[in-house]
């Protein structure tokens, strides 16, 4: 083995690290708030849909590169100084929570009406018939684009490495640069060739999950 | 607009650049049409052989579907650009920018339009193969036209994406219309301004674009059906 992969491949595996907790910290976020923003999305008030539905189109029509470079430059002019991670993770979360209120509200009126009216004739309040009747149902409906989004997440956020985090699609570009540097050779074709098989070894097997859940709801 | 700093919202800087916003705004549509249009070629021919049970050509369709799904754009531009040359394939920026474009937009349509030409009723094909038609006279004549307007709706979501997408060819410094206006706040700091303004390009072309592929859905819906 040449003498460049040993040292090349351990500081890969620092920037896969803050690839995974990026990854993580967004999935969770995106989950948390757009659960919260999709249920609120069903209610009848015409309100509150409107607001939230302005935060689903902004966040979901703009492409997330633009929102990462808004929150990263925007925010040090309001003087909120972030690094890099925190900026990258709240944008992430940004588009991650506005698509999963769409996948929430989806899941949540593919429930048939029927079921909804059923829990109001019992006499259940709009809460409790979210709780125990509509939210048990729409979770299975909701899982094979949540695995979905999860895959899409993961793979966004090699995005940050455009605004400097040094993940591992950062840390491969300066391993390239380092050896063209020092070597004049930038065995870029190994590199990103790495780069590309951590993140397909990562996503296939979630993209099958989401597949076989979707065959399985049939 | 005001912070402690005394930056103050300066809509005359905006209106200074938009010349050289509209140039940028011109180079993305560019790479974004002809990324789309190939996309939707690949994945209408990739998916009727995948739809079709080609023996090899599917697998290797196959092949190149998960590979695309599976891992990042960014990562597929970077390997397109920094990589390529190290085998001997020297590829500029405005080629990687709409052939990463059409390779990704067309790994999804192609899963798109495969999905489409399955959903086509099996009785109508059948009904055309006992009249006679070989089995490409009944794709042709029935599972095609009826097999793309089920696929319509996700195949637009994904040409939507691939215009969006587009801004990723900051990465290889591609004037598009990111890095074009990213370039002018690095000189000038005028964030709100770049900001505002190439939201507002973004989202009012993906909402026209969806307004128009929401017409064209209408137009091309398949009466009483799916």
């Amino acid at each position: 083995m040449p003498v460049w992969v040993g040292p090349v491949a351990s500081y890969l595996a620092t920037g896969l690290r803050t690839t995974a907790l990026l990854a993580l910290t967004s999935v969770l976020a995106s989950i948390a708030v757009g659960v919260v923003l999709g249920t609120l999305l069903t209610l009848p008030s015409r309100l509150v849909r409107a607001v939230i539905r302005a935060y689903v189109e902004i966040w979901r029509g703009l492409p997330i590169i633009i929102i990462l470079f808004f929150i990263f430059f925007v925010l040090p002019v309001v003087g909120l100084t972030v690094d890099t991670f925190t900026a990258a993770a709240i944008g992430l979360s940004l588009w991650g929570s506005a698509n999963m209120a769409e996948v929430v509200r989806g899941a949540v009126q593919s429930v048939p009406r029927g079921q909804a009216e059923a829990g109001a004739a019992l006499g259940f309040p709009w809460p409790s018939r979210m709780r125990y009747v509509i939210l048990p149902q729409a979770t299975r409906r909701a899982l094979p684009p949540l695995v979905g989004l999860v895959v899409n997440l993961t793979q966004q956020t090699s995005l940050a490495a455009v605004i400097g985090l040094l993940d591992i699609l950062e840390a491969s570009q300066r391993s390239i640069e380092r050896l063209t540097l020092t070597g004049g050779d930038t065995h870029a074709v190994p590199i990103l060739g790495a780069v590309l098989v951590v993140f397909f070894v990562i996503c296939l097997p979630l993209t099958m999950l989401s597949r076989w859940l979707e065959r399985r709801l049939r | 607009m005001i912070n402690a700093d005394g930056y103050r919202f300066d809509p005359g800087f905006l209106v200074d650049h938009l010349g050289e916003l509209g140039g940028g705004l011109v180079r993305t549509v560019e790479i974004s049409a002809i990324g789309m249009a190939g996309a939707l070629v690949v994945g209408a021919l990739l998916g009727a052989v995948s739809a079709f049970r080609v023996p090899v050509a599917r697998q290797l369709v196959r092949v190149y579907v998960e590979v695309f799904r599976n891992t990042p754009l960014l990562v597929q531009i970077f390997f397109l650009y920094f990589a390529l040359p190290e085998v001997g394939l020297r590829l500029d920026a405005f080629t990687v920018g709409w052939l990463s474009l059409l390779l990704w937009g067309g790994a999804y349509n192609v899963e798109n339009f495969r999905a489409g030409f399955e959903a086509v009723e099996a009785g109508y094909v059948e009904a055309c193969r006992a009249l006679g038609f070989s089995r490409l006279a009944a794709f042709g004549q029935v599972g095609f036209p009826l097999g793309w307007r089920i696929a319509l709706p996700s195949v637009t979501n994904t040409q939507i994406s691939v215009f969006k997408n587009s801004s990723f060819m900051i990465a290889i410094s591609y004037p598009e219309l990111t890095e074009t206006a990213v370039n002018i706040v690095a000189v000038s700091f005028r964030v709100f301004e770049m900001f505002l303004a190439i939201g507002v390009i973004y989202l009012g072309l993906v909402w026209l674009m969806s307004i128009g592929t929401r017409a064209v859905e209408r137009r091309f819906a398949i009466p009483g059906g799916h």
